[in-house]
């Protein structure tokens, strides 16, 4: 027996130093250079040298992001889900790249189209000679049968984007005027329309992808794993999901799309890898592992990448915003609305971005972001820290520094809004920086944080909005958002808000929602806290890359 | 009792213990607080649409009968043959994937991470516990202990995160995360294990890129887990070397290596595989810090993502195949214990 001991432990020590990393390095590199293994190296170095051709068209992108659930347009209601159909499905008009306002329409599937005064009807003149994956020439027909199946799934899928943005209630039906002219017949007059046209919840789908009755490319069903093919500048040629969450996503060049005669997608294959957290992305491409990381990396690693002559770091604007929430119903602390003025006035919005976002994120004294139509200041008008405003009005509520205003202030824990911890201790020694109020610090996982939301049992809470359009009308209704269950209401602003929805004159519409903007300041229902920047870490040799307002990434502008 | 006798009555005797487990989990998962079903949309969802998800997912039904499915389920071998997976149920975020085959995709991952890491462990710790030993009480025995000690306190991601830096990013040569290089197509699916699937394969330069991304991950638990055992191989081989049989053995005049590999690894052996076994076995529940800082796409991730998505089939699935893995590698271990020492069976 002895002799098999030492052989196993002879054997273990072998499996050692096959293990270590100087063997296997070595051996790595020898393995090119060995002549004499005539067969397998040139297995090996012709796999190598198509590894390497490929590679000049392929782009690897890291990401943390992961598809939710579905690439079905009738469905998907997520950020990478709608990145992702945006490769491969495409819309009547888009947003201009770099557009600063998200309001800069140019033509995508339509070339042109014109609205009624009213603003109730829309018609589109159609792209010609754009082919579906089957060879079958997109005309007017799949256009409403896109929107007819929308839809027509709302019902049986409420928490789609279709239903999530009342595509029911606004587009009464659709005409198709001809085999290239499409007509859209809302049920009120509606000036973003082109915003929602715009958004991914309106990319035309092929029927032979997309049954009527059916969501389709849902995680789990099995025509998931087959490709995936609209009319958009790439082909969906791999989705592969372990445990419930994205591994890989390949797309390749839409040999049949339109833009490919002026060159696009510059690009030929992007490979879409998945890290699990922060840390790991920004180590991968520091390691050269992947061509691009987007989404997300931290703003600490972000300013210390900067400095690292191997990767280019990329910045544009964001529209991605986070509020304060107040819980306004009787019984709570909050049902005075001094007391919520108050507490926004002592907020300090400066030392979160500075301190938290290092300067990447920029406070936001309205609901509407920067760059786009109706952002104004209107919070400003309180101040930051403005101590002397705050105990004045909780004095007259009967708080003093003996008898402090106490509320639990709630912030979500499972990292599905950026450094939370951290900003909520930075709101919390600003408040408390006025001598008058306590704050006790509460936090929840992402699904407790909705539970406690929705039972309505928080004092205040932060919250966060990325747009389903770039619009205001897709901000400025947060005031009074029923599902942010705060119970405020207000019909003044509603009704605002609906007249600046049935216009186009631009003037009438910033003022109509500055006006809203000037009504919330008073009332403190909710409170804009800032609004974040966008970034990407690509290597040098990568171009291309728009960062703007709609915080859409465009694949098939990046070349390498 | 012989050694089939007694296998067969251990293996009887996990039946009571694996229900006893499920029932435990089905009855914790239906006791939490909360309402799977509501966390399941953000904003409009109609009574009626509630009431179809709850329908969906078997929860309007009573509890017995919920129960009676739950267990069915598993115990379902026309599912399991179909599937390659048992039945566990739909995931409650998704409510189209089987959590069996969302278990059962990570699982590979997990395992192979599990073997090669458990492979670093053993070697290390045992080598070095019985190097410690025979130089007790001197510079090595002390600072083999000192490794011991800090390996084992060292945080997962923290020593994950230095052999990233050094090996991954400043020296390039191995991969920081992820199972295989982005950019190059996995080994074709038989045993899920990518080191061995590419070998299968025939395809070397899978085999590389596979072993860049697998080593760091291994190295780091590895390193980690080899701090138990080296100061459980140093006890009990003290202990052994103060035997009679190993006094006579060397008064033999046998070889000092056969008197140490031979006879007193042997007889110190026991304890260390029982260790090994019990290791082995949390290991295929998931490393979930080493995968999370290596990006591994394993049951560690799976599970942390259910938990914060509150998809309790998911979480009652994985307790339940966790389960099921402790008790087979307890199984497993009892049967090695047995064989090599015999007075087990008696």
């Amino acid at each position: 027996m002895s002799g098999k001991t030492e052989i196993a432990i002879v054997g273990l020590v072998l499996i050692v130093i096959i293990l270590s990393s100087g063997t296997m390095y070595y051996a790595t590199t020898a393995i090119n250079n060995i002549s004499t293994l005539s067969d397998q190296v040139t297995s090996l170095q012709s796999a190598l040298e198509s590894k390497f051709a490929s590679l000049e068209t392929t782009l690897v992108v890291g990401t943390t992001d992961s598809v939710e659930l579905t690439l079905d347009p009738a469905q998907a209601y997520d950020y990478f889900g709608w990145n992702i159909m945006q490769q491969v499905g495409d819309t009547l008009v888009s947003v201009s790249p770099g557009s600063s306002t998200g309001a800069d329409f140019v033509p995508d599937l339509a070339t042109s189209w014109n609205s009624s005064s009213d603003l109730a009807t829309w018609d589109f003149n159609l792209r010609t000679g754009v082919k579906m994956a089957d060879g079958v020439e997109m005309n007017a027909t799949h256009v409403k049968y896109s929107f007819d199946r929308a839809i027509a799934l709302e019902p049986s899928i409420p928490e789609g984007a279709p239903a999530g943005l009342g595509y029911d209630q606004i587009i009464n039906r659709t005409d198709v005027l001809g085999t290239y002219k499409i007509r859209f017949v809302l049920n009120f007059p509606f000036s973003p329309f082109l915003g929602i046209i715009a958004c991914r919840a309106s990319a035309i789908v092929d029927p032979k992808y997309a049954p009527m009755a059916q969501v389709n490319y849902t995680a789990g069903d099995a025509r998931a794993s087959t490709p995936l093919a609209f009319v958009g500048p790439y082909v969906l040629s791999k989705w592969d999901r372990v445990a419930g969450r994205d591994m890989e996503i390949k797309i390749d060049a839409n040999p049949d799309y339109w833009n490919t005669p002026s060159g696009y997608p510059k690009t030929k294959h992007i490979i879409f890898k998945f890290y699990s957290d922060a840390t790991a992305l920004r180590l991968a491409i520091s390691a050269g592992d992947v061509d691009m990381a987007f989404r997300q990396i931290s703003a600490n690693d972000i300013l210390d990448l900067q400095t690292n002559p191997n990767v280019k770091v990329w910045y544009g604007s964001g529209s991605f915003i986070q509020y304060f929430c107040f819980q306004t119903k009787l019984g709570f602390p909050f049902n005075d609305v001094r007391a919520r003025v108050a507490i926004i006035a002592a907020l300090n919005r400066s030392a979160v971005t500075q301190t938290v976002f290092l300067g990447l994120a920029k406070p936001l004294y309205s609901i509407i972001p920067p760059g786009m139509l109706g952002h104004t200041e209107a919070f400003e008008t309180l101040g930051d820290a403005n101590y002397t405003l705050t105990k004045s009005l909780l004095n007259q509520l009967g708080y003093n520094e003996d008898h402090k205003f106490e509320f639990q202030l709630w912030y979500e824990s499972s990292g599905h809004y950026p450094q939370s911890a951290e900003q909520a201790l930075l709101y919390k020694q600003a408040l408390e920086g006025s001598g008058v109020i306590s704050v006790t610090l509460k936090n929840a996982d992402w699904a407790s944080y909705k539970l406690n939301r929705d039972n309505e049992i928080m004092d205040a809470y932060m919250y966060g909005w990325y747009p389903d359009y770039v619009d205001p009308d897709d901000y400025s209704f947060l005031y009074w958002g029923a599902w942010l269950h705060t119970n405020y209401s207000n019909a003044t602003q509603v009704a605002l808000y609906d007249q600046a929805r049935a216009t186009t004159n631009v003037t009438l519409r910033a003022e109509l929602y500055a006006e809203i903007d000037d009504m919330a300041v008073q009332q403190c229902s909710v409170a804009p806290l800032y609004v974040s920047g966008a970034w990407a870490v690509t290597k040098p040799s990568v171009f291309g890359i728009y960062l703007d307002i709609t915080q859409d990434m465009r694949y098939w502008l990046i070349s390498k | 009792m012989g050694l089939r006798s007694y296998v067969i009555t251990r293996i009887i005797l996990t039946i009571p213990t694996l229900l006893l487990l499920l029932t435990a989990v089905f009855v914790m998962m239906r006791v939490l607080p909360g309402d799977p079903v509501a966390l399941h949309f953000e904003k409009k969802a109609t009574p009626e649409t509630m009431e179809q998800m709850r329908h969906l997912l078997g929860l309007d039904k009573p509890l017995w009968a919920q129960y009676a499915d739950y267990i069915g389920g598993i115990v379902d071998i026309g599912y399991l043959l179909q599937h390659g997976y048992p039945n566990l149920g739909k995931s409650m975020q998704t409510t189209t994937e089987d959590v069996g085959g969302q278990i059962f995709s990570a699982f590979p991952a997990t395992l192979e991470l599990a073997i090669y890491s458990m492979i670093i462990a053993s070697v290390i710790g045992i080598l070095l516990g019985v190097a410690a030993s025979k130089a007790y009480n001197s510079v090595w025995d002390h600072l083999i202990r000192g490794f011991g000690i800090v390996t084992y306190a060292i945080p997962v991601f923290f020593l994950g995160i230095i052999l990233q830096l050094v090996f991954g990013v400043y020296l390039g040569w191995f991969r920081t995360g992820l199972r295989i290089s982005p950019t190059v197509q996995p080994p074709a699916h038989i045993t899920g294990l990518y080191t061995i699937d590419s070998l299968l394969e025939g395809n070397l330069m899978k085999f590389v890129e596979s072993f860049k991304s697998l080593l760091l991950p291994s190295l780091t638990l590895g390193i980690i887990l080899s701090g138990v055992f080296i100061r459980l191989t140093r006890t009990n081989m003290l202990e052994t070397f103060r035997l009679e049989f190993v006094t006579a053995a060397k008064a033999r005049g046998l070889k000092e290596s056969t008197v140490t590999f031979g006879y007193a690894l042997r007889n110190a052996f026991l304890p260390i595989l029982t260790m090994v076994g019990l290791q082995f076995a949390l290991l295929l529940g998931g490393a979930i810090l080493t995968e999370t800082t290596f990006s591994w796409p394993g049951l560690g991730r799976y599970i942390v993502d259910r938990i914060n998505f509150r998809d309790y089939t998911a979480i009652q699935g994985a307790v339940v195949m966790f389960g099921l893995f402790v008790t087979l590698v307890s199984l497993v271990v009892d049967i090695l214990y047995a064989y090599l020492d015999p007075r087990i069976r008696l």
